[in-house]
């Protein structure tokens, strides 16, 4: 945990949903509040500190994106939007309202757990940022990681697939770039230790995103393997400015 | 009333009937212009032409004085040689006769009474005309036939026939063209028909039968749409809605005790979660498209590779390690997906192939199953028709979806998607995706 008890608000109209999260969550240490709309929303949020929003894009009156974008003016609070669907619209349309990530539903619990922690850590890292943490998109020799869309692309402009696992990794490295990053470390910024992953699965995910961005996969020059334990991300890495991002 | 419905012009029958009427009116229209034009009845100019020349040149030898004649033969002989005007001596006048032709007697007209005409019927002047002058003396001369001697089927009749055949050919086409166009066009609407609303209503026109026959098809086109729009509306609910309460039991069985009850409870509740998913991709697909892009797709391939191999299945990917195309990437990996998902429900283990040339992306997924029949291929393109119709559904089984939507995905990259039999045993999806879309792309 990035914090040692993080203040969670979930917002959901479905009461049962709500509790059931709320229940999840607490049991994975986390302090939780719920809220059915938008008003409660707003009054648990003037109540007590809330340090990370889970907000459902279907909500009666005022909808989730709204909410979403209302808060976002007004707060730099971490926001997970629960979408109906997974769908590229919302998707977008999500995070241009300043989300920072979103969970289509149904979705799975574990998988909510390690996307909060994973932007609670972002957040915190943001705090004492430097340009690249503030970021919304990177660039190293020619590629580009986009974390609004979470895509990564090519020299050549074409987009690679990618897991969120191995998206979440390489988006670890482009942050730290030139600094030896051990296995334990790695895990514990990317999936979080309770998320039942082991060190071993670093290894798999670094060398299946070797085989998608490194040009000689056997002879890696840009996830470096070091001696003593870990990796290191070798490329400069430049922050790309807001207006140059987005795409057609 | 049949006689009036048969004369009415917007029907069929008064169509065809006008049509006929038409193309006698215009035979008869061919005919009389052509007679006008060749007039049979007034004397062909060409014969009047050289029987004017022989005339002019008797005359002028007939008036000439004698002693200047010979001079002036010479002079005709080089000026019309074809003509073939000679002195002929005065004996020649026994094997002359007097002939009642009628050309002869258009020469005599012409030349007045005090000159005398006779056709030469003996020795080598045989064939010409003999003329004698006022004085008595005689020439003879050929007269030019040559013209009446058109070639058979340069003949006013014959043309005038060819003339009507083919424009009553034509016309016959033209009309059976326009009669028949709408029809196949009809044929054409209703092979064409798909639900996505995009083909263009049929046009009203043409004969009565046919605007009928265009409007009913239109509503019962509507009128399917809409059927379909709602059903589709009801099932997209239905799914959408289910996705509440499977959030709720997803979330629920987190807090179950008995690893082995939750394992099983998580493993029913991502196969109605896929089918969920299946549901309303298949629903989604006729409607709203992704933006294409270009997209490294061996990565997308490899990512599936290696998505299957984590679930503890064997997967294999075998192509270069980056190719790109511009396609839908969430689209593309969907229909991978669905395909390595059936080869690994009905094989041991399956393979992804790529292939790459400069205009087509071949992607192939091969599984060692037991393959499909040639007779059900083509069924097992439809959607919700399932490979084990016969067994119970089992925790892998779903709507049967999967080709179907692979398969509608692969068309709307205008692509292709077949089915084809491996050796010995084994099923091997081929989908060929065009590299580069013709419409607009981005490139970054």
């Amino acid at each position: 945990m990035a914090t040692a008890s993080p203040n969670i608000l979930v917002v959901d109209d479905d009461r049962e949903t709500r509790s059931l999260i709320a229940k999840y969550l607490r049991s994975n240490g986390c302090n939780v509040t719920v809220a059915i709309d938008g008003r409660e929303m707003v009054r648990a949020m003037s109540d007590h500190r809330v340090d990370l929003l889970i907000l459902d894009v279907m909500l009666p009156g005022e909808d989730g994106l709204s909410l979403c974008r209302r808060v976002r003016a007004e707060s730099q609070v971490p926001i997970i939007m629960l979408t109906a669907r997974g769908e590229d619209v919302d998707r977008i349309l999500g995070l241009e309202m300043g989300a920072d990530d979103y969970l289509p539903k149904p979705f799975n619990p574990r998988e909510l757990l390690a996307r909060i922690n994973a932007v609670l850590r972002r957040h915190a890292a943001a705090q004492t940022a430097s340009a690249i943490n503030g970021a919304t998109a990177l660039t190293f020799l020619g590629w580009r990681i986009d974390f609004r869309l979470r895509e990564l692309r090519n020299p050549a402009g074409a987009r690679v697939a990618m897991t969120s696992a191995e998206f979440d990794l390489l988006r670890t490295f482009c942050e730290r770039p030139g600094r030896v990053l051990s296995r334990d470390s790695l895990l514990d910024l990317t999936q979080g230790r309770n998320a039942g992953s082991f060190e071993r699965s670093i290894d798999v995910l670094v060398s299946r995103i070797r085989r998608k961005i490194e040009p000689d996969p056997q002879d890696a020059t840009m996830i470096k393997t070091v001696r003593s334990g870990g990796y290191m991300f070798t490329p400069a890495v430049d922050a790309v400015t807001t207006s140059a991002s987005g795409r057609s | 009333m049949k006689l009036v419905g048969f004369l009415n012009l917007r029907g069929i029958s008064g169509q065809i009937a006008a049509l006929v009427v038409a193309s006698i009116v215009a035979i008869h229209l061919i005919l009389t212009a052509i007679f006008f034009i060749h007039r049979p009845d007034q004397p062909d100019p060409s014969i009047d032409r050289g029987h004017n020349q022989l005339a002019a040149l008797a005359q002028l030898l007939g008036t000439a004085p004698a002693a200047e004649r010979p001079r002036l033969l010479v002079d005709i002989a080089r000026a019309f040689p074809q003509m073939n005007v000679e002195r002929l001596p005065p004996e020649s006048a026994v094997a002359a006769a007097d002939t009642d032709s009628p050309e002869l007697r258009g020469l005599h007209r012409r030349l007045g009474s005090s000159y005398r005409i006779f056709s030469l019927v003996k020795g080598e002047d045989a064939g010409k005309i003999g003329i004698a002058l006022p004085d008595g003396a005689m020439i003879s001369a050929k007269l030019l036939q040559d013209s009446r001697q058109r070639p058979f089927w340069m003949g006013t009749w014959i043309v005038t026939l060819l003339f009507a055949v083919v424009s009553v050919t034509l016309l016959g086409l033209w009309a059976a063209r326009a009669l028949t166009a709408p029809l196949s066009s009809f044929a054409k609407a209703a092979e064409d028909f798909s639900l996505n609303g995009a083909a263009e209503p049929l046009p009203e026109r043409g004969p009565e039968e046919i605007r009928s026959v265009a409007k009913a098809l239109n509503r019962m086109r509507e009128r399917i749409t809409t059927l379909i729009d709602d059903r589709t509306k009801m099932l997209a609910a239905i799914s959408h809605d289910l996705r509440t309460p499977i959030t709720r039991m997803r979330l629920r069985a987190e807090f179950i005790e008995d690893d082995t009850h939750r394992s099983r409870m998580l493993r029913d509740l991502e196969q109605m979660r896929s089918m969920l998913e299946a549901v309303l991709s298949f629903l989604r697909n006729d409607r709203k498209l992704e933006a294409m892009t270009l997209v490294d797709i061996a990565t997308t391939l490899q990512l599936v590779t290696d998505q299957f191999a984590d679930m503890g299945h064997k997967v294999a990917y075998d192509g270069p390690e980056h190719a790109m195309a511009t396609v839908r990437p969430d689209d593309l990996h969907r229909s991978v997906t669905n395909l390595v998902e059936n080869a690994v429900r009905y094989g041991a283990e399956a393979t992804i192939r790529l292939t790459v040339s400069p205009d087509t992306a071949t992607i192939e997924v091969e599984d060692d199953g037991p393959g499909i029949s040639d007779a059900r291929k083509q069924i097992m393109l439809e959607p919700f028709v399932r490979g084990d119709d016969a067994r119970n559904m089992d925790e892998a089984s779903g709507f049967g979806l999967g080709l179907s939507i692979a398969r509608t995905i692969a068309l709307a990259h205008h692509g292709a998607l077949s089915l084809n039999d491996r050796k010995p045993h084994g099923l091997i999806v081929r989908i060929q995706l065009p590299v580069r879309q013709q419409s607009r792309q981005s490139a970054a």
